[in-house]
């Protein structure tokens, strides 16, 4: 390996690591008496500015835990995930996994399906543009054909559920000055993440459109995504949904049966 | 505006000799809004490399009204890994679309594995690297079908195996590769004292044909021992050392367009828009002096 192949090496073994650098390394250094300060700036930067780029994902994690526990939780995802993309745009993708795994917040158990609210929030920002599905384009198609269609959900829409009320510990930890306090009591939540146009819009719907819009994110049928969300939630009623969510930028595009 | 979107696209508007600002997400409403008079506005690509939404829009409209600068952060042309393709034509795609009138990046590495630093660390400055780094610049070059700038980095340490001092380095590097430099005055102020470097000697290689555009920061002090480090950390108004080390650079340089960069504790919009009209001060009273002197 070259020198210079050798001493990058070198360096990023020792910004990753929480021990001290290697005396191999350290030797590399021009020595005015301070060269492990000098080193230690860069160890440090490398962790605050990837755990800033964390911070300004997750927000309400943030919140929910403390500044000082996102910390220390940040510094050791980044350790553990160093950025993969020179884009920091998505850095941060396997936090909520990363908050499942950690012992110390298993007290927290909602704290990883919030987490997936904020990253799918991030990805939503950042999808591709889409136009919406427009009534031209469902007139096309004769109407006892639409149950065998394929109705495609836009590409920002993200699905998140959990045993756990995640959409109203999102919605009242989104200002700091909240001090509701939510009862897990309420049980289990569903939750939509999509960006119709420029703004990202979080939602609230119920089991059954959940399932209706995942199945149709798959690429069933109406008929097929009706079925499924009627089995898990039979107070659904797909002609409500469809007259409310058709053309508000929910949906995209409509096919044909092949 | 769509109309102006595609005039722009066959050529790139060029960034006048004139101050700008590092363009942020929180003005971008502002900016909108009240269209200040100022010169031009730089980005970092990598923050524009989302598939859609609101960054590109706003881009978009703004690059509109501005020229604009791209200064990326992540090709890592010191790396001894090869450059990445995939970021490289993320660039290009981006270069092609918003046709900035300079593009920049920085002497440094960010990735020894596969992994990404996400911060900029100093080279070895040696025959192998500077060969290598003439080598990525190239290829940078080559793909974007232009001329690039790179600046002049801040760092906290020194490798007792670099054997070429960085502005003969970096002079050499701009030369063999014919890119063009980008002096950041702050990063000249934060190396010599960090490194007890001279500053005359520093810029006694760096002519005025080399240089294409100039950055302005604040620096943080930090405390080690009875030393002092000086943290380039974009964080606070550019000090009254670096302006005066600005006018220097500017009498002897001439007109070069001058960037105020904050990446941290970002001020309002008119508290940033304050600075930039400082710097223009400078650069208008240079003028006046050429004006006076050609007579």
């Amino acid at each position: 390996m070259s020198p210079l192949a050798e001493l990058q090496q070198a360096f990023c073994d020792a910004l990753i690591s929480p021990k001290a650098p290697s005396e191999s390394l350290l030797k590399e250094l021009v020595d005015d008496g301070l060269a492990l300060q000098r080193f230690n700036v860069y160890r440090n930067n490398f962790i605050v500015l990837n755990g800033d780029a964390l911070a300004d994902m997750y927000p309400v994690i943030k919140r929910l835990i403390g500044e000082e526990a996102f910390r220390v939780l940040a510094s050791a995802y980044v350790r553990q995930h160093p950025p993969q993309e020179r884009a920091l745009l998505l850095y941060g993708d396997q936090f909520p996994g990363f908050l499942e795994s950690i012992p110390e917040l298993s007290e927290l158990p909602y704290l990883a399906d919030v987490a997936r609210i904020e990253y799918a929030w991030t990805e939503s920002y950042h999808t591709q543009d889409q136009d919406n599905l427009s009534e031209k384009q469902v007139s096309e198609i004769a109407t006892d054909k639409l149950g065998e269609c394929q109705l495609l959900p836009h590409p920002s829409l993200h699905c998140i559920s959990s045993a756990f009320p995640i959409y109203a510990i999102w919605q009242t930890n989104q200002s700091d000055d909240s001090t509701e306090s939510i009862s897990l009591d309420q049980g289990e939540s569903h939750v939509i993440v999509l960006r119709p146009a420029i703004d990202v819009e979080v939602r609230e719907v119920s089991r059954g459109a959940y399932h209706f819009l995942k199945q149709l994110q798959s690429g069933n049928s109406i008929d097929q995504a009706y079925e499924t969300a009627n089995e898990l939630d039979d107070t659904f009623d797909p002609g409500r949904f469809l007259t409310k969510h058709l053309f508000d930028g929910t949906f995209y595009q409509i096919t044909p049966s092949s | 505006m769509n109309e102006a979107i595609t005039s722009l696209r066959s050529a790139p508007a060029r960034v006048p000799s004139r101050a700008g600002a590092g363009l942020k997400a929180v003005h971008y409403q502002t900016i909108i809004d009240e269209q200040p008079d100022i010169g031009w506005f730089e980005i970092h690509p990598e923050n524009y490399m989302g598939k859609g939404g609101a960054p590109l829009r706003y881009l978009e409209r703004i690059r509109s009204d501005y020229p604009i600068s791209m200064h990326s952060v992540g090709t890592s042309l010191g790396s001894h890994l090869p450059l990445d393709r995939t970021h490289l034509n993320e660039l290009k795609q981006l270069v092609d679309r918003f046709q900035p009138g300079l593009v920049s990046e920085h002497l440094s590495w960010s990735h020894g594995y596969e992994w990404y630093t996400n911060d900029l660390i100093p080279l070895l400055y040696t025959k192998e690297s500077l060969n290598l780094v003439v080598e990525h610049i190239e290829q940078v070059q080559e793909t974007l079908q232009r001329k690039i700038l790179i600046e002049n980095p801040s760092s906290y340490l020194q490798f007792k195996q670099s054997d070429i001092p960085e502005q003969e380095f970096l002079a050499e590097a701009v030369k063999r590769s014919g890119a063009g430099l980008l002096l950041d005055v702050n990063n000249v102020y934060v190396s010599c004292k960090n490194h007890n470097w001279d500053i005359e000697e520093y810029l006694s290689p760096i002519t005025r044909e080399m240089v294409g555009e100039i950055h302005l920061a604040g620096h943080a002090i930090q405390s080690l021992g009875d030393q002092e480090l000086l943290i380039d950390d974009h964080g606070s108004p550019v000090c009254t050392a670096v302006w005066e080390l600005y006018r220097h650079c500017i009498d002897r340089l001439g007109e070069v367009p001058t960037l105020i960069e904050r990446d941290s504790n970002i001020p309002s919009f008119a508290e940033l828009q304050k600075e930039v009209q400082f710097a223009e001060h400078y650069l208008r009273a240079n003028q006046e002096v050429d004006r006076v002197t050609t007579r």
